[in-house]
């Protein structure tokens, strides 16, 4: 009897333990993808700042003051050839679209 | 299944729970992350750490200069239109604002089994991670009598941004009007394969303005321009005609300090009054003296998804030092792009997370053809896992049409951006 009810104590503690280890994974997974997107935002900063946020009249232009949106719509612009420019067309049609909208989202303003 | 068995095994699946709990998180904060080196590659590395981790890495840089002066633009000092306050920036900020231990002093030795580094000063660190980013080594034993005419100051490189960039600029002032600048170039790959034409530019646009019966030449063991090709030899005609002379398959082998001559393995020898020999060159010292050169002894092959060395564990290695992939360039803005991707895997791994399969690195270089004018190069290498190697996204990419001050200005926004991103 006594033997019993540590069994039902250990199966319950095991369920409840993967459970949590499930929940644990699956924050791991959104920090880890979180981390994937910054660190493909971050291939921007070279010339638009850390995190979008470019030095003031540093003779760049800035990023910082555009929407995900917009900045998406730009970035497609860019890679289609719609839009002129001197190395972001070059550049832009080195992502994928997917990773485009990543960027955007990640630098558009807030 | 008896009691005993029963509880073994509950035990043990607790354990391996309670393993994954403790590990989830603790491994970040209580991993000691050093970083050698302060240039683009390492300085970077330091900041992102801090940031990637929300500021939970202990992050220590060493680094023996007392602040950060830029190769890229330093061919602008050589050339006189800029001095060296404009390409010089603080560390101070990675400590103040982003909690980066600085520490200024020079690494001598890193022992991998017992994951040490020794510094100059003699106290040893222990590290879990260390990345090593200091740059290239110039190998003066190349060229027969070049340390020793370097010694005498008659063949200086300024290939590493300091005294000897400003000492240049010095001796072609004192230089006669009607004399010759000699700048010769190593096989590829070196570093900054475009900067020794750029430099060529600012020195014959030095000399156009104030002696314009001086010549420039330049002494390149390559077969040919080894970037931005038909743009620079455009300028050259151009803007500096009959002042640059270029000779391509012309590799230097010995330098007479005395006589300035230059010799070559083929052709007949030169004379010059001002020399500019740029020597072979490897991946940093340090890196060399670990045993991570196992790319010809020169460079260092890395994993391309955390830019650790195939050779020891937990050392990863950016910028200049490792054996490059396919048309990836050795600059600057290439090895702050390492050092994001570096610094990412390592958070990353730390937090027992599955490191990011899909990197992607830019690089983008500009050359000042004059004081003002600028032409670029870039492109876009995404990571191919089935060959574990970057390659750059066929279509993308490319070069200006010409020189433009409109690329002036943003060579300098770029300068402006990247200290602040790997400094600010």
């Amino acid at each position: 009897m006594q033997v019993h009810r540590m069994k039902l104590t250990l199966v319950a503690g095991t369920f409840f333990s993967l459970a949590a280890l499930a929940s644990i994974s699956q924050a791991q997974s959104t920090d880890a993808t979180q981390l994937y997107h910054r660190g493909l935002a971050a291939t921007c900063a070279n010339c638009h700042g850390t995190d979008g946020k470019g030095v003031l009249d540093g003779g760049m232009p800035l990023i910082n003051n555009v929407t995900s949106e917009q900045m998406l719509t730009q970035l497609k612009a860019f890679k289609s050839g719609a839009r002129e420019g001197t190395i972001m067309p070059q550049l832009a049609k080195g992502y994928s679209d997917e990773q485009l909208e990543i960027i955007a989202n990640q630098l558009g303003k807030k | 299944m008896d009691r005993r068995h029963f509880i073994g095994q509950s035990t043990a699946a607790i354990g391996l729970l309670a393993g994954f709990l403790g590990q989830a998180h603790a491994n970040l904060p209580k991993a000691e992350i050093l970083v050698i080196g302060g240039g683009y590659g390492g300085a970077t590395a330091a900041k992102y750490l801090r940031l990637f981790s929300n500021n939970t890495a202990k992050v220590t840089l060493i680094e023996p200069n007392a602040s950060f002066v830029s190769c890229p633009l330093s061919n602008l000092v050589v050339g006189g239109s800029r001095t060296m306050a404009d390409i010089t920036s603080p560390y101070d900020n990675l400590s103040k604002r982003h909690g980066v231990k600085i520490i200024q002093d020079s690494v001598v030795g890193i022992d991998p089994d017992k994951k040490t580094v020794k510094l100059a000063s003699g106290k040893i660190l222990p590290y879990d991670k260390v990345i090593v980013s200091p740059g290239v080594s110039l190998l003066m034993n190349s060229i027969e009598g070049l340390t020793q005419a370097n010694k005498a100051g008659v063949t200086l490189q300024a290939w590493k941004a300091g005294t000897e960039t400003v000492t240049l600029h010095q001796q072609l002032a004192a230089m006669r009007d009607g004399g010759t600048y000699a700048i010769s170039i190593p096989e590829a790959p070196y570093r900054c394969p475009p900067g020794p034409y750029e430099r060529a530019c600012q020195v014959a646009s030095f000399f156009k303005q104030s002696k314009p019966k001086s010549k420039v030449l330049i002494l390149d063991a390559n077969q040919d321009v080894t970037s931005k090709g038909p743009l620079f030899k455009k300028v050259w005609a151009e803007q500096y005609p009959g002042m640059i002379e270029y000779l391509p398959k012309h590799n230097v082998t010995a330098v007479n300090a005395k006589t300035k001559t230059i010799q070559f393995e083929i052709q007949d020898e030169v004379k010059a009054d001002v020399l500019n020999l740029l020597p072979a060159m490897s991946a940093g010292e340090i890196a060399v003296k670990t045993g991570l050169a196992n790319s010809n002894g020169r460079w260092v092959n890395v994993n391309f998804l955390n830019f650790e060395s195939t050779a020891q564990k937990d050392i990863h290695v950016l910028g200049d030092s490792i054996q490059v992939a396919y048309a990836m360039p050795k600059s600057g803005h290439m090895a702050n792009q390492h050092a994001k991707v570096a610094a990412a895997a390592i958070v990353a791994e730390l937090s027992d997370w599955e490191i990011n399969p899909a990197p992607v690195l830019t690089n983008t270089c500009y050359s000042f053809v004059n004081a003002k004018e600028v032409v670029h190069v870039a492109s876009v290498h995404q990571y191919i896992s089935a060959e574990k190697t970057f390659k750059p996204v066929p279509g993308s990419g490319g070069v200006s049409p010409g020189p433009t001050t409109l690329e002036g200005v943003y060579a300098w926004g770029w300068a402006h951006n990247i200290w602040a991103d790997a400094l600010g």
